[in-house]
Order: C-alpha cells, then sequence, then structure tokens
C-alpha cells in the first residue's frame, strides 16, 4: 500500500521556474509521479516541462484537485511557501531546502499540526514509495519496491542503506527523509503510526543521529505502540561535542543531552535492534525478511 | 553561533534593554585609553567562549589604573580550557542587592520557545536547579510571536519573586523575548540579572547563541562569526561554502565527503576499526571540480591530515567531477595517502579517470572497505 505519496498523488512543485525546481520537476515526472502543476508568484500562466504554472497555490490546487506539494524554493521563501501550502489545505507538504531558519519551522511545525497537514522536511530529500511516486530530490534508482519502511535524518545515509538494500534485492514500501535540523515539520514520532498501519510495511528502519530527542520520543513511542520489528541506527557516536557535524540538528550539549549512547539505550529498552551501522541494518534485515 | 559576552551586550543594548556599558581592549594600550572613562573600581572580564571564566581567574577587579593595567595584562595573557584571552570587556563595578537567573531558549522536545527563570541567580542554572529546584520557573511560550503577560506572572508568582519587581521584570522579559525573536536566537540568557541598590533590574552578563541558518538575515553578526573563527581552515571553507570540522589533534585521518550523515557514518566506522580523524569536510551536494580542489587543498593543508580518505556517494553530487577535481589537485596531495571510494552518478567515469592517475590512489569498493584499507594502512 505505502502512504504519503503513491499512484494517487497529484502533486505541485512550487519553485518549478527554478533551476532545481525544473530539473527535479523532470525527475519526479521521470519517475512517473503525477505531477499536475507547478507554482511560482509573478510566473503565472507560463509551463514548465508541459505542466502549467501558477502564482498561488490555491489556484493549482483548485484547477487540478492536487493533493500534495513538493517545495524546491531557497530557504529564505521557504517560510512563506510552505505557509501558503499549509494554509492551502494541501495535505502533503514536503520542504527540501537546508538552513530554514529554527524559529521560522517553529511556527510551521506547529501550524501543520493544527491544520492537520503533514510537513515534512526541512533539510530534507523528500518522500518516495518506491515503484509509485516521489516528492523529491532523492537519486531513485537505488530504491526498490518492497516491505522496509525507512525514515531518515540523514540523506546519505539512507541512500547507503537503500543502496546496500539492492544489493541484497531488499525493497522498500515507503521511505521518509524527515530531515536534519533542528525543528523537522514532521518527527519520527509522527511517522511511526503511519509504517505501523501500513500493510507493506513489515520492518521499520530508523536512521538516527546525534542531538535533540526524536529518538528518545521515538522508543517510548515504539514500546507501547509498535509491533513491527524496528532497527535502529544512530550516527555521530564518536563526533566532537558541542560541534554541529553539519546538519543543524546534529549537535550534542556539553552536559551530553542528545548523545547517542543514551538513545541507543532507549531504543534497546524499547524492544529495536540496534545497528551499528548501514551494512548492520542490512544484515539485520536479511534476518528478517 | 554563540556570541562574546561584550558582543551580547551590544545586541541587548540595541533593542533598549537594560544591560552593563563597558569597553574592550586587547592589549595594554587599549586598557590605558579605558582609564579614566570609567569609574573605579572596575571589572576586568576574559572574553572566551567558554564557562568557568571566574573560577579560571577571568574575571578580575581593579580599584586603579595600576591594577587595571597589571591585572588586565594577566587575563589578557592567559589561557581558560585551552582558549587564549585575546580580548577582555572592562565595566563598572555595580553594588548588587540581588542576582537573578533569566533566559530565552528552544525546547527541542516541545519543539517550542521556552522561558526560564530564577530569582536565584550567578550559578550554571542546572547547579540552581539541583540546589532549589522550587527556585527555577521553566515555562513553554505557545508557538507566536507575542510573549503573553501571564507566562510571566506566572513564572514570577511561582519562584516567590518579590511582586514590587514584577512590572519592571515584565518590561524586562517582553525586551529580552524580542531580542530572542528578531535576532534568531536559540540561547538569549542573562545571568545574572541583577537588582541593583538603587533598585534597577540589569544585565551583568548575557549568553546569546545565534540560529546559523538565521546568519543571512543578520550580516553584521556574520561578519562577527568570521573574525572569532580561530581555526584558520574553517575559515576559508566557509569561504567556499564548505563546512570543515575539526575532530581530534591526535587524528591522522581526513575525511572528505558530501553530507553530514555521510560524514557521521564514516567518523564513527573509523573510531570503532582503532583509528581517529583529524578533520572532516563537508563538501554538500552538486560540488564541480574546481571546488573539489579547493576542497582538496584546504584539507591536505592540515600537517596532521596523513591520509586523505575521498568518501562519496553520489546523488547530486557527480562521481567524475570528484574525480577530476582530485586529477587537479595532485600537487597537493602528492604527500598524502589517498583512499578514494566512489558511488552513485557516473561512477564508471569517475573511477576510470582515478584508475589513470596511477598507484598512488587506493581506490575501494564502498565505506566498509575504505574503512578496512585505512586499518590495513595503518598496520604497514
Amino acid at each position: 500500500m505505502s502512504f504519503f505519496v503513491d499512484e494517487n498523488t497529484r502533486l505541485i512543485v512550487q519553485g518549478i521556474t527554478g533551476r532545481e525546481g525544473s530539473f527535479h520537476a523532470e525527475q519526479m515526472l521521470e519517475y512517473k509521479t503525477n505531477v499536475v502543476a507547478g507554482v511560482t508568484p509573478g510566473k503565472g500562466g507560463t509551463t514548465v516541462l508541459g505542466l502549467p504554472v501558477y502564482n498561488t497555490v490555491r489556484e493549482a490546487k483548485e484547477k487540478h484537485d492536487a493533493n500534495a506539494s513538493v517545495l524546491f524554493v531557497p530557504p529564505r521563501f521557504l517560510y512563506d511557501a510552505a505557509y501558503e501550502a499549509i494554509m492551502t489545505g494541501i495535505s502533503l507538504v514536503v520542504t527540501i531546502a537546508e538552513h530554514t531558519p529554527v524559529h521560522d519551522m517553529l511556527k510551521l511545525h506547529h501550524l501543520a499540526k493544527d491544520k492537520g497537514v503533514q510537513l515534512i522536511g526541512p533539510n530534507s530529500f523528500g518522500v518516495i514509495s518506491p515503484g509509485k511516486a516521489k516528492a523529491g530530490f532523492m537519486a531513485h534508482r537505488i530504491f526498490a519496491q518492497g516491505n522496509v519502511g525507512i525514515m531518515s535524518r540523514s540523506a546519505t545515509n539512507c541512500y547507503e542503506t537503500a543502496f546496500l538494500m539492492m544489493k541484497e534485492s531488499i525493497g522498500q514500501s515507503t521511505v521518509v527523509g524527515v530531515g536534519g535540523d533542528m525543528i523537522p515539520g514532521s518527527t519520527f514520532v509522527d511517522v511511526l503510526p503511519h509504517f505501523e498501519a501500513d500493510p507493506q510495511t513489515k520492518v521499520i528502519v530508523m536512521i538516527g543521529e546525534i542531538g535533540g530527542s526524536e529518538e528518545e520520543l521515538a522508543a517510548a513511542y515504539i514500546k507501547d505502540h509498535v509491533t513491527k520489528p524496528v532497527i535502529a541506527l544512530i550516527a555521530g557516536t564518536n563526533a566532537p561535542k558541542d560541534v554541529s557535524m553539519g546538519h543543524a540538528g546534529a549537535i550534542v550539549s556539553p552536559d551530553g543531552e542528545g548523545s547517542a549512547e543514551k538513545k541507543m539505550e532507549q531504543l534497546l529498552a524499547a524492544g529495536a535492534l540496534i545497528a551499528e551501522s548501514t551494512e548492520d541494518i542490512v544484515r539485520i534485515l536479511k534476518t528478517l525478511v | 553561533m554563540k556570541l562574546l559576552e561584550y558582543q551580547a551586550h551590544a545586541v541587548f543594548h540595541e533593542y533598549g534593554l537594560p544591560s552593563i556599558n563597558g569597553f574592550t581592549a586587547t592589549t595594554v594600550d587599549e586598557l590605558k585609553e579605558i582609564d579614566g572613562k570609567l569609574p573605579y573600581p572596575v571589572v576586568i572580564k576574559a572574553q572566551v567562549q567558554t564557562g568557568g571564566r571566574g573560577k579560571a581567574g577571568g574575571i578580575q577587579f581593579a580599584e586603579n589604573r595600576e591594577e587595571l593595567l597589571k591585572k588586565g595584562e594577566q587575563v589578557l595573557t592567559m589561557s581558560i580550557k585551552d582558549l587564549p584571552v585575546d580580548k577582555v570587556f572592562v565595566t563598572p563595578k555595580v553594588s548588587v542587592k540581588k542576582e537573578m537567573y533569566l533566559s530565552f531558549t528552544m525546547d527541542r522536545r516541545a519543539k517550542l520557545g521556552i522561558l526560564i527563570f530564577s530569582p536565584e541567580g550567578g550559578m550554571e542554572i542546572n547547579e540552581i536547579a539541583e540546589a532549589t529546584p522550587e527556585k527555577v520557573a521553566k515555562v513553554l511560550l505557545p508557538a507566536g510571536d507575542k510573549l503573553d503577560d501571564f507566562i510571566v506572572q506566572y513564572a514570577a508568582d511561582t519562584t516567590g519573586l518579590d511582586p514590587e519587581l514584577v512590572p519592571e521584570f515584565k518590561n524586562f522579559c517582553r525586551t529580552l523575548h524580542t531580542v530572542f525573536l528578531q535576532h534568531d536566537c536559540l540561547l538569549a540568557e542573562i545571568n545574572p540579572l541583577v537588582l541593583t541598590e538603587d533598585g534597577r533590574l540589569m544585565a551583568l552578563d548575557g549568553k546569546v547563541d545565534i540560529d546559523d541558518n538565521a546568519l543571512e538575515k543578520h550580516p553584521e553578526i556574520r561578519t562577527m562569526q568570521d573574525e572569532m573563527t580561530e581555526n584558520k581552515l574553517v575559515l576559508e571553507a566557509r569561504g567556499f561554502d564548505f563546512l570543515y570540522i575539526p575532530i581530534k589533534d591526535s587524528g591522522e585521518i581526513a575525511i572528505v565527503s558530501n553530507g553530514s550523515g555521510m560524514i557521521m557514518s564514516s567518523i564513527d566506522l573509523i573510531a570503532k576499526a582503532g583509528m581517529d580523524c583529524t578533520c572532516a569536510l563537508d563538501l554538500g551536494g552538486g560540488a564541480t571540480a574546481d571546488r573539489i580542489q579547493e576542497a582538496l587543498r584546504i584539507v591536505a593543508s592540515n600537517p596532521k591530515a596523513q591520509t586523505i580518505f575521498i568518501n562519496i556517494f553520489g546523488g547530486i553530487t557527480r562521481c567524475d567531477e570528484i574525480a577530476r577535481g582530485i586529477q587537479g589537485s595532485l600537487s597537493f596531495i602528492k604527500d598524502k595517502r589517498m583512499v578514494v571510494r566512489l558511488e552513485g552518478t557516473n561512477k564508471e567515469q569517475g573511477l576510470e579517470i582515478i584508475r589513470g592517475l596511477g598507484s598512488g590512489m587506493e581506490l575501494v569498493d564502498g565505506l566498509y572497505e575504505g574503512v578496512d584499507a585505512l586499518a590495513k594502512g595503518k598496520k604497514l
């Protein structure tokens, strides 16, 4: 079945007239994603890749009954673009850009929750349901349809895992990039119920990293609500303290908050299987699927 | 980005927050210029990015010019937790009736701002919370731009703040909250927030940490960041939009990769195999050959980096671009051991170029083979 994006997705690309937007719109079309329109303020009435471009998300949604939007807009425009998409009531909003101010994300996180909108990202590769559709910039050739759900803060660790899975002929149901920022639109806890409910998903892979408390919150949720096996990797065990490792969210406080040890301990206590590396994820997967 | 104390005070002044005035000095000559501008006694405070300055002797009092120069020079020549003191901040000594604590910060768990207040200040907040938990209020702020009056009232009442101080305290909180929002702070902390002998509230020391993602909105802070960056390679890398991360002084391996997650995984696997990294450089996505050259030049100029491990999983990043970048960098890396892993877009074209560079390049297939190769090389 998979979720978030599939055959029924009718996707808008915000920022479609930009270099990244048009390139990845083409990639998404190539993957047979049903991209229905683009939105760029001031470029309404033009076409890109044969798709109509509108000034507002609202018009695009009304004319094409769109149910998802992916944002290829620079960080300084992200707040306005995501705000517009959320307020229009598009049910899935995927944000890609890195370097979105934390205070902006804080507001968007709560606004999306209040409006019942699934906001994914920022600093994310997007969402893909292999063989069905994708909303994002991930290199789709390394993903294949299957029974493993993946959610990841890191793009590269997720790619590495998918690539190693492909070598073992193990595929994915849905893959979600929750993103590397301090405040994600959707957290691991927000995505877990979807994996739990999705009949196609048999095993859940969670690729976390140092910083924040999302893995600890996921551990508490897994303990009480998740019946499917969960494999968890926490990257950054050996990263220096109090230094941001590139992802804005990947930082361990001087007092040790956000450390890999604490996260692994709580996940283990919640019944998750702890993988020590991306290779280890696939080794454990082979015993389960 | 964490501001130094005097920079935090400058931000506070910008918003009209009552905050201590003072002058900075980096040399004895500059200390001489301060003499006469402030009434004695004065306080000399080391400006370094670490806590525990007082205990380390980085805060001194001076009763006159002679003491200012002598003690000022002492502080300017000391190091605190390995950080050399380049600058002191000299302020008047304020008569203090009471020390308190106030901050606005991010609660990552709740994804909300949070106000933390204690009428007992002067120590680190976790020490206060441990000693007198009933005297610490932590109040989450609803998402939005307004600081509600009841939030501050609640913080004051539940910690037993003198009701006479509450009106001024509310003003103070509103202003600091404006700093927190307008300056995109992850932390805006005042410790101690003091009640002076003449009954005013004033920020005696401040910590401000500004969201790196928002620096584009605050060009003046970005300039400060560059000025304060001690590591030249970090600064140089930033100029090319690369992130250079110093890791361990004892390490000998430098990692060059195209993503934060991949860098963390590489560091973890290398550490697990009993080796240490000296630094890592994140290229970000889509780097071109000439940018790769710059990245390799920067990493190779770290004399501790004896081995460079290039670990690329290219989606947007193309392996042939990486390979051409390596090809163009041979003069920088001729003394280095090179272990190269290329995966993803245009992998074969990339590998062909690397093979053409001869035996100096150790090509590995996969991250794990790469780490194995690093470990084997170490044993030789």
